[in-house]
């Protein structure tokens, strides 16, 4: 029989659970509690600095039991109403049981088909771009064409819009519904303006709260097969905000794609407790919010990043333990944080998503241009890039993959505490005729010959 | 004698308890150890060694964000003993920190917040998607002297300008300085909203208190203090 809770009684225990405040939770009942799981398991200090990736599949066998433990001993914090979410075990075992592990999305001749994977699985990894990097009113249009253009980007999402009409969108405010239904509206236009129709899409990167959110599945919005971007509080978290978007999306018979990142220096502590909140979160978003898709990022607050050695290594054993022991379609993010035209930018796609892809996620979103943080400064280049090593690099062996980490991490680690911002789009990109400069083809052309060269089985051109 | 009082503050800052942080604080006060050997030896110094270990990953955010508590308990206790001239050597006075409306980033904001309250600010953590009237009230109620402004938004970043024109409008901003900083917040846009200083990470919100208040510089500045922006290298 399936056990899950349904949203009506998720809503029912965020005002009945447990109470404990906010605070209490972050500062002590969080690190307490991923601090016992970790001595518990033996999994405290198993990282080495000189191996960034994880190759042992019995240690993330070991993470998957001691999350899956810590999901049940946490469950979620209801933020405004300080109580508890807990799923049981039987709920928990089920909600899984009966989560997708395929789903088909888009439509007509542009559907792609997301399944779960293992490690290695040369069944490629999905590739959705760009996240919520902000884009100028009059370029964002020629930016969102331009990475439909790209066939092996797989899923459509971003950048965000910051104004509509010349209006500026403040979050919570009427603008920011206008500016939902402009994008739902724009982004099928411009996915069959570029030739791809049905393209998959993901929907609102620029939906800060809900309003921004009831553009989809509704008449003119996103489409309900697209993904119903819903993210959390770290750690383990949720709030009006995020429940709104839930109910929404099931009302619109959708598909929610969850998610929180895991925080590395942050409440759950060292990287092995950020890996084991993670797993902890990515199981019980299922259960909690009803997703059919998403859990597996993490972030290192200390570099702003994941592509350093802590962050790569903690993607590593996340991803191969769900998805060794689940079949839940998971998502990892490479967060980059050097900008267009620089090589470093190049370098961190390779590894990161070369890493992710290697370890079992079912698919990526990205990338994070400059840290995701400036208007502008992102391209299709690089979301084709991240797209090509993403497929490119799923059925490679993880021992290469490893290689792959230690040979070219020297090329950017020394710079993710001052990274290069680089160039806006308007330097590095002709909008008009959707292609880069030649300064920066000629720069990808000479990354991509490097990763070619290395082993991952890119086609050169 | 005085190691023994100065060791049991230090230990009690560096477990973050706050209660025993406090009353390590009472009875070495009684035991007449001077305040500012306490502030610097007792407080100063564990806070010192967390905040590189949090920087080195020996130590993580709760422990930076409770130690941060228990010497805020602490200093609550000894600050009316010094003199006026000790007093005015450290940082000293009340800084309201808060995200701004609509974002819920937090842990940034958290971050700057246990750095500056380490450095014997009096911090009031007014949490995140907080109003431009919550934040200015708070200002006027506490007689703030510091206003920290985050947000990892560039859409809520109009909530800044409507913040410094409250302040104004109020008769408050040259009473306060007002710093800002997160992600998409450029020395520009500190430059265009009329703050009085901009930082990157919360080092350089330490840093620009730091100064605002040795230089003595009367709010608001004419041209924002800027620490360690983001540059293209090209
Ligand atoms: C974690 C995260 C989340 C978490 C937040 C969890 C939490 N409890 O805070 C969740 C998943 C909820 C989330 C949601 C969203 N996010 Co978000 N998120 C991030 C992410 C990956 C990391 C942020 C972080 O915590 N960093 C770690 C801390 C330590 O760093 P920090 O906050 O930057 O703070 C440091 C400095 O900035 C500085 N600082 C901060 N404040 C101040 C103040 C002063 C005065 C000074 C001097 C310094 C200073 O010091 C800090 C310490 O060194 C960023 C990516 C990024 N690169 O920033 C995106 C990012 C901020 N998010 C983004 C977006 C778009 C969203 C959503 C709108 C997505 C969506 N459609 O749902 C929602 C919005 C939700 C909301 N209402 O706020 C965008 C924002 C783009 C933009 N320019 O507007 C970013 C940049 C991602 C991107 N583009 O790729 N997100």
């Amino acid at each position: 029989m399936h056990q899950k809770p349904d949203i009506v009684e998720i809503l029912r225990r965020t005002n009945s659970g447990e109470y404990c405040a906010v605070k209490e939770w972050d500062v002590k009942r969080i690190p307490r509690t991923v601090r016992a799981m970790l001595k518990k398991y033996g999994l405290e200090k198993v990282l080495n600095p000189e191996e960034p990736v994880n190759t042992d599949m019995e240690l993330a066998d070991t993470f998957f039991k001691a999350g899956f433990e810590l999901a049940l001993e946490l469950g979620m914090l209801c933020e405004p109403t300080e109580r508890i979410v807990k799923i049981s075990e039987d709920e928990l075992r089920s909600t899984l049981k009966h989560a997708p592990s395929q789903l088909e999305l888009g439509f007509g001749k542009d559907k792609r088909v997301m399944k779960s994977r293992t490690p290695s699985d040369p069944y490629p990894m999905m590739f959705g771009a760009s996240l919520g990097i902000t884009i100028s009113e009059d370029v964002w249009p020629y930016y969102i064409e331009g990475i439909v253009r790209q066939k092996e980007v797989d899923l459509l999402e971003g950048g965000s819009l910051v104004s509509v009409f010349g209006l500026d969108v403040m979050p919570g405010t009427p603008s920011e519904t206008l500016l939902g239904y402009v994008q739902g509206r724009r982004h099928r236009e411009l996915r069959k303006q570029g030739g791809r129709e049905g393209m998959p899409g993901i929907g609102n990167i620029s939906a800060v709260t809900e309003f921004g959110q009831f553009c989809y599945g509704t008449k003119g919005g996103f489409y309900n097969n697209d993904l119903s971007l819903i993210l959390f509080p770290s750690e383990l978290k949720v709030n009006n905000q995020t429940l709104h978007k839930v109910v929404h999306t099931l009302a619109m018979d959708g598909l929610v794609f969850a998610g929180s990142p895991a925080m590395i220096g942050g409440m759950p502590g060292p990287a092995e407790g950020a890996v084991l909140s993670c797993i902890a979160c990515a199981l019980l978003q299922y259960a909690v919010l009803q997703a059919s898709v998403g859990g597996g990022e993490i972030y290192d607050i200390r570099y702003l990043s994941n592509v350093n050695r802590e962050g790569l290594w903690a993607l590593s054993a996340t991803h191969q333990a769900l998805s060794r022991n689940t079949h839940i379609l998971t998502h990892g993010i490479a967060n980059e944080v050097s900008g267009p035209g620089t090589e470093e930018f190049l370098y961190e796609i390779l590894v990161g998503v070369a890493v992710i892809a290697a370890s079992g996620a079912s698919f990526s979103t990205g990338p994070r241009a400059a840290g995701g943080k400036l208007q502008d400064y992102i391209t299709p280049l690089e979301c084709r890039f991240c797209a090509e090593v993403g497929h490119a690099a799923s059925g490679m062996d993880l021992a290469k993959v490893a290689e792959l980490a230690k040979h070219f991490l020297p090329k950017y680690e020394a710079k993710i505490k001052d990274p290069d911002i680089g160039k806006p789009i308007q330097e590095v990109w002709d909008l008009r005729n959707f292609k880069p400069t030649p300064e920066y083809h000629a720069i990808y052309q000479r990354v991509k010959q490097e990763a070619i060269d290395f082993g991952v089985p890119m086609d050169p051109f | 004698m005085s190691a023994e009082y100065l060791d049991k503050l230090q230990a009690a800052i560096l477990e973050g308890e706050e209660d025993d942080a406090a009353q390590a604080a009472r009875d070495a006060l009684e035991a007449g150890i001077a305040p500012i050997q306490l502030i610097n030896d007792g407080i100063q110094k564990p806070l010192e060694k967390i905040g590189k270990d949090f920087e080195n990953g020996e130590c993580f955010l709760p422990e930076l964000i409770l130690s941060g508590d228990a010497a805020r308990a602490a200093t609550d206790i000894i600050m009316p003993k010094l003199t006026a001239g000790e007093r005015a050597d450290g940082l000293h006075g009340t800084a309201v920190i808060g995200v701004v409306s609509g974002d819920l980033h937090d842990i940034g904001k958290n971050i700057v917040g246990a750095f500056l309250a380490a450095q014997g600010l009096k911090v009031i953590d007014l949490g995140c998607d907080v109003s431009p009237k919550r934040f200015v009230d708070t200002v006027a109620e506490q007689q703030a002297r510091f206003i920290v402004i985050s947000t990892l938004l560039t859409t809520s970043r109009p909530f800044y300008r409507q913040i410094v024109d409250t302040l104004k409008a109020r008769g408050l901003r040259d009473k306060t300085y007002v710093l800002v900083g997160g992600g998409p917040v450029t020395p520009a846009w500190a430059r265009e909203v009329g703050a009085d200083a901009y930082g990157r990470d919360a080092k350089d919100a330490v840093a620009c208190c730091r100064e605002l208040l040795t230089s003595g510089v009367q709010s608001p500045l004419a041209e924002p203090l800027i620490v360690n922006a983001l540059q293209s290298k090209a």
